[in-house]
């Protein structure tokens, strides 16, 4: 099955589910004559239609990436989500250079280059952000700052 | 000559030393700003108007310093899009489709060049429209009500199939998506939550800046892994930065059109910076016709947005100054800035403080000046980025994406967004659904249900109410039209040409 | 981009030489800039500063979301002991958590430092509008609701459009549902769609508009305060058209629950001298405020009965159930 039959696929299903989630809005006691639902109502409306039209008339395949590449996209996605979720606790300095580091090497497999770039952006990033722009960064955890 | 008087009035004011100096710094600070992903006009502005005080600079000052990193934003917002295929900020979004193509070709630092000139054009003409007309335009706005601001917005999204994608049903996905995703948070008429799903992160909508820096700096570092960089600009062999005077003759015509569509733009509260580019993009790709190469790296792609949106950054001063309503983000932190200095603005500003509407134009065409003296040398610096290396460029690219978005909101629920818009991004582009719809969607969906809403509501629920002036009708034939004629004039002719380096994509 | 940035750094060190981040006082505005609480940061930060009550530049913080939610989560939930805080409020903040719209949040989980200046509500309408005085727009509401529609900056059901409401309430007209309103985003945009005919009435507060009074382009028909306000003697209380509705916004300021009393006097005694400084008068003065000054614990029980009060007024009126 082409690509574009199965994205169809999967934009008449999130399209449906959207549909049926408006049908649940509440509506408030003081409401006016087209209420909350009727336009996301059409938007789904619209939303079906131009999924069932690329069910129809779907393109050529496009090329996807082989086995190893999508190790590379998952670790690549898999830090950058850990990375949004530590820069809180952990601060900015830790957590920035391992996640570029790890971004850097999986665009170019050389451990020292990786290395060198996540110390080297994570220190750049947080003397320009902090005395440039003079954003409020916490460089280390809250609890070794004491 | 009461104009030149009054101009001379805020060059006393304003020209000195010490503001020129405030001045260079500022339009060098905002060009930096504006470049990088997530930080634009808005929040550049927003980030220094504490520092301003800080220095104990006076309103003058301060005022001149901030109009620098303002317009200096607005300028900056280019780069990135052209270099990286990453928009600095939302209206530098249009720039990409031909920017990047060209950077591709190796002729960035043409690129580059010409949006710079095309940026000055538009600010300079937006920022005459407003010496001569302002109080005059201002009484436009109260033309426009909620019918007239729904088929502006009807004609903005009618427009859309044009853009990108081969298969038009792509393109209405795209544009559902990203209305789909503006309906998220409290519902504006009635404050009833919808597709919340009882989270308070959700309640007040997707931040369109999470999206654009999700869908376009993320999705970017996606490409790259999966590339290692084949077929991007970085490293690319450079042509020598030189001025291109066939392409700034070539593309006057493009300029001007530009900065007479977004400065109109601009004036509407409810429109902005965003339609204006977007709008004079898709007017300049209908003039061209056969003749353009819209997509593919064509010149007037990128001259007449950029002319558009410091055009309407220019005209969305007219509003704020004279009504006190800010058309944009911008002009909201502009507006705070004035009220910190204790002015509000209000029809009466002209009259009340001469000085200091008089001393904002001025440091505006000194910033205007001060950035195209400063951006055609610059232009050398900015194309050295696409030398440094992928694995450095990338990482630093994506990290200033999630401080960015981190100092905008202070929320990690926004940064897992962003990477969730990242991968959507990769799949859009993998199947060639275009992204810029989603963010137009996005940007306008709300504001055009809430128009619809409040049109219904004014006319007790009659539809006709929608066609009522001549302005809504003139704007829906425009849509109807903008709409229809791709359609037939795609039977007429053949197939656009297919992409240069379509196997890059 | 790495270069340029670090070329960057070395011009900007030159301006933010005087900067110091370290435990800068902060102020939470819970709106986008250009709004009634980024005013209210700005200017009592800008004061803050200015008359040497706090060492450092005031930092403000714009925090918007879910009308103020996000921000009084936030607060109640991770910066709870936080000293160094202050939060810009208003009479919207109450009348949301009156109406339950912060997810469950109460008045309770912050303390209320005080406020320093009222912002009186008013009801304009068009320079060309057929309605004269109060009367004239409640009567011609009374016999056809739909021939009038108001605008205002809150959406549906927030403290805008209470105050039509309110004054249709105590003229005896209770069918809420049938006054029409539109919400849009600020007073400024209202009053746009005011003066372009495209809605009837304006409901709004009074520094929002005093430009558009002073030039004449709209017409005042009622000012919600008991008296009549010193800068705009000629705009009639709606009092005195007989139509008995007060409704001021407050401006002030609360602080996380969790700090030490001696931390939350210090704000009060902070806010008091701002509020007692001549550069604040002659800023409500400007921007067309009363002065409106409760700090402390007095402050504290008033916004205990306002909460209760519009809880039941909300109810009343039928804008919650």
């Amino acid at each position: 099955m082409s690509s574009d039959r199965i994205f169809g696929l999967v934009v008449l299903g999130v399209a449906l589910a959207y549909i049926a989630s408006a049908l649940q809005i509440q509506t408030s006691f003081l409401s006016d004559p087209v209420g909350p639902k009727v336009f996301p109502l059409m938007i789904g409306g619209v939303a079906v239609l131009a999924a069932l039209v690329l069910l129809l008339t779907p393109d050529e395949n496009p090329e996807w990436p082989k086995g190893a590449t999508w190790l590379h996209l998952v670790i690549a996605l898999v830090v950058l989500i850990a990375y949004a979720y530590s820069l809180r606790p952990m601060g900015f300095l830790v957590p920035t250079a391992i996640a570029a580091g790890v971004v850097s090497y999986q665009i170019s497999p050389n451990l020292k280059t990786a290395a060198l770039t996540g110390i080297g952006l994570s220190a750049g990033l947080f003397a320009i952000f902090k005395y440039a722009l003079g954003l409020g960064l916490i460089a280390l955890p809250r609890a070794m700052m004491g | 000559m009461e104009i030149l008087s009054n101009l001379a009035l805020g060059f006393s004011v304003a020209l000195n030393p010490f503001t020129l100096f405030l001045a260079v710094v500022g339009c060098f600070l905002g060009t930096i700003i504006g470049a990088l992903p997530g930080l634009g006009p808005s929040n550049g502005v927003a980030i220094l108007i504490p520092l301003a005080f800080t220095m104990g600079l006076d309103a003058t000052s301060a005022l001149v310093l901030l109009t620098s990193v303002y317009y200096g934003a607005m300028y900056g917002g280019r780069i990135s899009s052209i270099l990286l295929n990453i928009p600095g900020d939302e209206p530098a979004l249009m720039t990409t489709l031909d920017g990047y193509p060209m950077a591709r070709q190796g002729r960035a630092g043409d690129a580059l060049v010409i949006s710079g000139v095309a940026s000055f054009v538009g600010a300079m003409l937006a920022t005459i429209g407003l010496v001569i007309f302002a109080p005059m335009l201002a009484r436009i706005a109260y033309k426009f009500g909620p019918a007239e601001y729904f088929a502006l917005y009807l004609l903005a999204f009618a427009t859309l199939g044009g853009v990108g994608s081969k298969n038009q049903a792509k393109a209405v996905i795209a544009t559902c998506i990203g209305l789909g995703i503006a309906m998220i948070g409290l519902d504006n008429s009635t404050g009833m939550p919808r597709f919340t799903y009882g989270n308070l992160h959700m309640m007040d909508g997707i931040d369109f800046l999470v999206a654009i820096v999700g869908l376009f700096a993320i999705t970017e570092v996606f490409f790259f892994i999966e590339t290692h960089g084949k077929g991007s600009a970085i490293g690319v062999k450079l042509e020598k930065v030189t001025i291109p005077i066939k392409d700034l003759i070539f593309t006057s015509g493009a300029m001007l059109r530009g900065s007479g569509i977004g400065f109109i733009a601009g004036i509407l509260p409810g429109a902005g910076a965003s339609l204006g580019s977007f709008l004079a993009y898709m007017a300049e790709k209908s003039v061209a016709g056969k003749s353009g190469r819209f997509g593919q790296g064509d010149p007037r792609g990128i001259a007449a947005p950029e002319a558009g949106n410091n055009a309407a950054a220019g005209g969305a001063l007219i509003p704020m100054l004279t009504l006190g309503v800010p058309g944009s983000g911008t002009t909201a932190v502009l507006l705070a800035l004035l009220m910190t200095l204790n002015i509000t603005p209000g029809p009466t500003l002209f009259k009340d403080n001469p000085e200091v509407v008089w001393g904002l134009i001025a440091s505006l065409l000194i910033a205007n000046v001060v950035l195209l003296i400063m951006n055609i040398p610059m232009v050398k610096i900015f194309v050295k980025v696409l030398m440094v290396p992928a694995w450095v460029l990338l990482p630093g690219v994506t990290m200033i994406s999630f401080v960015g978005i981190y100092s905008l909101t202070g929320s990690y629920f926004d940064l897992v967004l962003m990477v969730a818009f990242g991968v959507m991004g990769y799949f859009l582009r993998k199947l060639d659904i275009p992204t810029v719809p989603v963010i137009l969607g996005i940007l306008l969906g709300n504001k055009m249900e809430d128009n619809l809403r409040n049109a219904m509501v004014v006319s007790n629920g009659d539809w006709t109410y929608l066609f009522s002036s001549g302005i809504a009708i003139g704007l829906w034939t425009a849509a109807i039209l903008g709409f229809v004629a791709p359609i037939f004039l795609r039977r007429f002719l053949k197939r656009p040409p297919q992409p240069l380096d379509a196997e890059a994509d | 981009m790495r270069m340029t940035l670090l070329k960057a750094l070395g011009t900007s060190a030159l301006i933010s030489l005087g900067a110091t981040t370290a435990m800068a006082t902060e102020c939470i505005a819970p709106a986008d800039a250009g709004g009634g609480w980024d005013f209210t940061c700005r200017q009592i930060g800008k004061l803050l500063y200015d008359l040497k009550l706090v060492p450092n530049p005031v930092q403000v913080t714009n925090m918007a979301g879910a009308g103020g939610g996000l921000a009084y989560a936030n607060v109640v939930n991770e910066r709870n002991t936080d000293a160094d805080l202050i939060v810009a409020a208003s009479s919207a903040t109450t009348t949301r958590l009156a109406q339950n719209a912060y997810g469950g949040a109460t008045a309770d989980q912050v303390r209320w430092v005080g406020t320093i200046g009222g912002d009186p509500g008013v009801i304009v309408v068009a320079k060309d509008s057929p309605f004269q005085t109060l009367s004239d727009l409640v009567e011609a509401i009374k016999a056809d609701p739909s021939k009038v529609t108001f605008a205002g900056g809150s959406a549906a059901g927030g403290f805008d459009h209470l105050k039509p409401l309110m004054i249709m309430k105590v003229a005896g007209f209770t069918d809420a549902r049938s006054v029409k309103y539109i919400g849009l985003n600020g007073g400024a945009e209202a009053i746009t769609q005011t003066i372009g005919g495209f809605t009837q009435a304006m409901t709004g507060d009074i520094s929002e508009i005093t430009g558009f009074i002073r030039s004449g382009d709209v017409r005042a028909l009622a000012i919600l305060t008991p008296e009549r306000v010193a800068g705009f003697e000629d705009i009639p209380t709606a009092k005195e058209q007989g139509y008995d509705v007060v409704v001021v916004n407050w401006r002030g300021l609360y602080v996380p629950k969790g700090i030490s009393d001696d931390a939350f006097n210090a704000w009060a005694t902070k806010l008091q001298a701002v509020a007692d400084s001549a550069e604040w008068k002659a800023v409500m003065e400007a921007n067309g405020l009363a002065p409106f000054t409760l700090v402390g614990a007095d402050f504290q029980g008033w916004i205990d009965g306002v909460v209760a009060d519009t809880t039941v007024l909300s109810r009343e009126i039928g804008v919650i159930q």
